[in-house]
């Protein structure tokens, strides 16, 4: 049986998937945090164990993301949106618009019907068009992040916000506390806020059918939910969001190991 | 007071030709001669490039001081910091124009202490005699700066010139209006020969006024021609070398020096041409800057771009020059010095007016990135967006929009920073935009 390895080290969430003959074995997330390098040793550590398989079983890896060059195991590094592609179309091969809510980005990409990436966008460096933005407002409301999406579709009285910027709507939110207003209302106004901006980029891009929705922000269902009623169209979105970028380097991972082996029997 | 800090250690850029690494040089050269007329008392102007006036300040003898080189200069040798610094210590905004900034911060600091600040890049921003504004349509920070570094400099006049050109309408043939703009532009120049003689004590030489205006059509001949050249595959030459070569275009108009320059620019060209000597050992894209100033301290992406096998045989920014002979007018037959100067002037920013109005919904900016994509061979476009720029730079998005409604979607990457301020700017994640750009090609070649 042929392993591999799809290791994604982001700026806020690492993720590792595993794979075999196609088919995910297994796969892991956790915090990024401060060392890259024994994050990604250690995410990879956790996704073998639980598919009871240690790192010499593995025939092939592709490191991607903001930290891939800490995954010195990595046979590969390949840049992230060639992953994202990639991990796309495997699971939606109907998908030729992405929106991947990242920590420190969003980013919009088209993609053919071989899961290649023929234009994208990304989110100015500011937080205000990614996913630390929601992590900045969670942190005010002192609510888990995981809850934001399920709270925020409870509003029925969506609170305007002035600013796109992170900073500034962080003060934003304390003041409407101040006057009285619902946690769900601030957050389905910044759900708002920040589906506008996305908007922005898709529209640069060109929005094509079908249109997915991947990353960490797509777990915020309430986000998803403002974002489809922006763009008015109804979004993809794949059962775990965030490993699409791990998934795609699984898959280069596989081809890889694939024609390393043709080769082989060819050499010998 | 700012305090002083330190400089992040630059990185220096691997020009492709003989010709761009000896731009250093020549720039520093540049700054001591200022530094030099200075000590000889000279008159000294601080100046702006693009500015119609290179030909008639050289006639009458006085040393250009170019502002925004100095800010560049700065920002290239990763120094601007405490200038930036400075200025907003003076209640200047952040979000000005960062060129403006760091020569107000400079002037402020230089001012206080009486002499240059500590450790001034290559010597400093000297003390001019006059400062020659140049309000235009291309940048509307010019109208202000000395304005602004008059509260340091009371002492110091100013004379700020207009120099419009007639804007693009697709319903009209500017040449109904264009008499206007030249008889305006001329009064403007006239007002400044009289500024000039007012304040040196002494008479413009026509004469040779005249000669340096020849001077610089042949000039603007020989840099088209010598551009040109780079349209051959592999490409002999980048737009990261050009943001060297632009010194002679923008700083070093209606001097022998320029033209010298690219004849030996031009002769090296056409050497690497023959020995199909490219930028790069295997040239797989060619890219076309296609607008925005470039990021000073990071010209190190230039390279980063030529290791993925990516090349700039064009960019619209700094190539401030048409050939003389392709204008729809003959402009050898215009003597007056003023006029032919204004002409050149109005013919320049006209140039690809025609074009555009030929194509429904088009725009003479858009007009000139389809030409250089046409002519150059070119697989994708990159902008950068420098966020202290507030005139020139926010059309480029719209450009690009533009391009794809009216021509053809062709594959694009905007950069963010700005041209001084490196708080702007992230390696990494410029990097790993120009890795996923990189990728974006390869996908829509294959």
């Amino acid at each position: 049986m042929v392993y591999v390895a799809g290791v994604d080290i982001g700026s806020v969430f690492s993720k590792v998937v595993v794979m075999a003959k196609g088919e995910i074995v297994s796969h892991h997330i956790m915090p990024s945090g401060g060392n890259y390098k024994l994050t990604a040793e250690e995410v990879a550590k956790k996704a073998l164990t639980k598919a009871k398989l240690s790192f010499k079983d593995i025939d092939y890896i592709v490191a991607t993301g903001y930290g891939a060059a800490n995954a010195s195991f990595a046979n590969e590094v390949v840049t992230d949106l060639s992953c994202q592609g990639r991990g796309v179309s495997y699971l939606f091969p109907s998908v030729r618009t992405v929106i991947d809510i990242g920590g420190q980005f969003t980013r919009v990409f088209r993609v053919n019907e071989r899961g290649k990436v023929t234009a994208f966008l990304q989110s100015e460096k500011c937080a205000a068009g990614s996913g630390r933005f929601l992590q900045v407002i969670a942190k005010v409301l002192q609510i888990d992040l995981k809850d934001i999406g399920k709270l925020s579709l409870k509003s029925k009285n969506k609170v305007d916000f002035n600013t796109g910027c992170a900073v500034f709507a962080e003060s934003e939110a304390i003041s409407r506390i101040a006057e009285g207003a619902l946690k769900e209302d601030i957050l389905a106004g910044l759900h708002r806020t920040l589906a506008a901006k996305i908007q922005s980029l898709v529209e640069r891009v060109g929005l094509e059918p079908d249109c997915a929705v991947v990353g960490g922000g797509a777990k915020d269902i309430g986000l998803v939910s403002s974002l489809e009623e922006s763009l008015a169209s109804k979004l993809l979105l794949p059962e775990e969001p965030q490993i699409v970028t791990a998934l795609g380097a699984a898959l280069l991972a596989e081809e890889k190991a694939a024609s390393i082996k043709v080769t082989n029997l060819k050499g010998g | 007071m700012t305090e002083e800090k330190k400089p992040e250690e630059r990185k220096k850029r691997r020009t492709a030709t003989e010709a761009a690494s000896r731009i250093g040089p020549m720039v520093k050269a540049m700054v001591g001669e200022v530094m030099q007329a200075k000590e000889e008392k000279k008159p000294i102007a601080y100046s702006f490039i693009c500015c119609c006036y290179d030909e008639i300040i050289r006639a009458m003898d006085i040393v250009p001081h170019w502002v925004e080189n100095y800010a560049g200069i700065c920002g290239a040798k990763r120094d601007a910091q405490r200038f930036l610094e400075r200025a907003e210590a003076e209640n200047f905004s952040r979000s000005l124009c960062t060129y403006a900034l760091c020569g107000l911060g400079f002037d402020a600091w230089r001012e206080e202490l009486g002499e240059m600040p500590p450790e001034s890049p290559w010597g400093g921003q000297v003390r001019p005699t006059m400062m020659l504004g140049s309000g235009q349509m291309l940048c509307d920070p010019r109208n202000k700066w000395f304005q602004a570094a008059q509260h340091y400099m009371p002492d110091i006049p100013v004379y700020d010139l207009g120099l419009p050109w007639p804007p693009y309408e697709s319903d009209y043939d500017y040449r109904q209006v264009q008499d206007y703009y030249v008889k305006y532009i001329v009064e403007e120049l006239k007002g400044l020969v009289q500024f000039l003689e007012k304040h040196t004590g002494k008479k413009m030489d026509w004469e040779r006024l005249n000669q340096l205006v020849e001077l610089t059509d042949k000039t603007w001949n020989l840099i088209w021609e010598t551009y040109e050249l780079r349209r051959a595959v592999p490409s002999p030459m980048g737009t990261g070398d050009a943001m060297n070569t632009m010194v002679p275009i923008v700083f070093m108009m209606g001097t022998q020096q320029a033209y010298d320059f690219f004849q030996d620019l031009n002769k090296e060209l056409k050497q690497k041409i023959a020995n199909k000597e490219g930028e790069v050992p295997d040239e797989k894209y060619r890219l076309l800057w296609g607008g925005g100033l470039p990021a000073w301290f990071a010209l190190g992406d230039f390279n980063y771009f030529n290791s993925k096998g990516a090349v700039f045989p064009v960019e619209t920014t700094y190539r401030m020059i048409e050939a003389i002979y392709n204008f729809d007018m003959d402009l050898t037959k215009v003597t007056d010095p003023l006029e032919h100067i204004a002409w050149r002037w109005v013919k320049f920013w006209t140039y690809w007016h025609d074009r555009a109005r030929k194509r429904p919904g088009s725009h003479p900016d858009v007009e000139r990135l389809i030409k250089y994509f046409e002519d150059y061979k070119i697989d994708g476009i990159v902008m950068h967006e420098a966020f202290s720029c507030r005139s020139w730079h926010p059309g480029l998005i719209w450009q690009l929009n533009l391009l794809k409604k009216v021509y053809r979607d062709i594959p694009s990457l905007v950069l963010e920073s700005d041209i001084v301020d490196i708080s702007s700017y992230n390696e990494a994640d410029t990097r790993a935009r120009i890795d996923a750009f990189i990728d974006t090609l390869e996908a829509v070649k294959r």
